[in-house]
């Protein structure tokens, strides 16, 4: 009988865990995402998400300077905006050879500002919040941290970009070459 | 007279659109919180206290931690998760990613892992990011068929190029982070 209990009292304690946890994040995070995702989302409706369609016609230029408008600015802006997933919709003002490329520096873009602008991409906080927590509960601020994460993920975008434009443009040769081929 | 009238049309109108747009700003913002982050937080906190209180969270920390606490374990874990196969399968809804983020926030949590290494393990568990979502993602810019066929692949093969290079990059970026 006293082995049923300590067994019980075990198994309860496993959710006891668990309800401290939600109490904690409900507490914790829920009140500020909220009132922080309901002043982006009033400033986009009153801004008018249609504005960054200039920067899309800007960043399907040619030349070495349109580079960090495509892969950092335009994605950054459409994330910003639009949101995940209606951001990707803005590459269809770029030519077809640099959409997969726009896509890959897009997506990627979808988790480093959550920890600034928790709007972009609420369903998936705990990409960002996850280890955030956990940093938090060790008695960090977080703010330094999700500085960083926003920044570097620029970098890491422009990277990916660059990267992928390449990998297109020799896949897409190729392609070409085999299908003149047979 | 008219002027005025004008006037205050004007500012009746205005004032209307911004309150509108805040009002509507709000509801959606609960919305949002109801569908989408509540029920994940209840699905992480579950995940939490088992790990916690079972006795998980004394083996992560012995096997997982060396692992996630070091530059070249990093890199490992973000190469493996964007190998071509794999990153499809891991990237519906950031699941992965979330549960994995969480496993590793418990150790930092109790300083297994130190606190310098979020940045790069931020970066080393979502190479797979939106990987799931390529065909629909290029269709929602536009894209001809042609441009799918051929983008589909490239960019799950850059992934594993930019994935571990995101983990370094992040790792010499987190210098001077959290280090007193």
């Amino acid at each position: 009988m006293q082995a049923l209990a300590t067994a019980a009292e075990w198994f309860i304690g496993l959710f006891k865990a668990g309800a401290d946890n939600f109490v904690g994040l409900v507490t914790g995070i829920v009140p500020l995402l909220i009132v922080l995702m309901t002043f982006v989302n009033a400033l986009i409706a009153l801004i008018g998400p249609d504005k960054i369609d200039k920067v899309g016609e800007a960043a399907a230029k040619e030349g070495l300077i349109y580079y960090p408008i495509r892969y950092m600015i335009l994605p950054f802006l459409s994330v910003f905006f639009l949101t995940n997933p209606m951001a990707y919709t803005m590459g269809r003002f770029l030519p077809e050879k640099y959409k997969p490329a726009f896509y890959d520096s897009a997506v990627s873009y979808v988790h480093p500002p959550l920890g600034i602008f928790p709007h972009v991409n609420p369903g998936e906080y705990f990409v960002w919040g996850g280890i955030a927590a956990g940093v938090e509960q060790a008695g960090y601020n977080l703010s330094a941290l999700a500085i960083r994460y926003l920044l570097i993920g620029l970098v890491v975008i422009l990277i990916r970009g660059i990267v992928t434009e390449r990998i297109t443009a020799i896949m897409s040769k190729r392609a070409v070459s085999t299908e003149a081929a047979s | 007279m008219n002027k005025i009238n004008k006037l205050l049309e004007n500012i009746g109108r205005g004032v209307g659109r911004v309150v509108g747009a805040m009002y509507q700003a709000g509801r959606d913002s609960i919305d949002q919180v109801i569908k989408n982050v509540l029920p994940f937080m209840a699905f992480i906190s579950l995940i939490v206290g088992i790990i916690l209180k079972s006795g998980i969270g004394d083996w992560l920390a012995k096997t997982l931690s060396p692992l996630a606490g070091s530059l070249l374990g990093l890199v490992v874990l973000s190469i493996i998760i964007a190998i071509p196969v794999l990153s499809p399968l891991l990237g519906p809804g950031a699941v992965i990613a979330s549960i994995i983020g969480t496993l590793l926030g418990t150790q930092f949590a109790t300083k297994a892992i130190p606190a310098q290494y979020a940045l790069p393990a931020l970066f080393a568990i979502n190479p797979q990011v939106g990987m799931d979502f390529i065909p629909v993602g290029l269709a929602l810019g536009e894209a001809e068929p042609e441009t799918v066929e051929v983008g589909v692949p490239a960019i799950l093969f850059s992934r594993l190029i930019t994935g571990p290079l995101a983990v370094v990059l992040a790792y010499f970026a987190s210098f001077g982070l959290y280090t007193n």
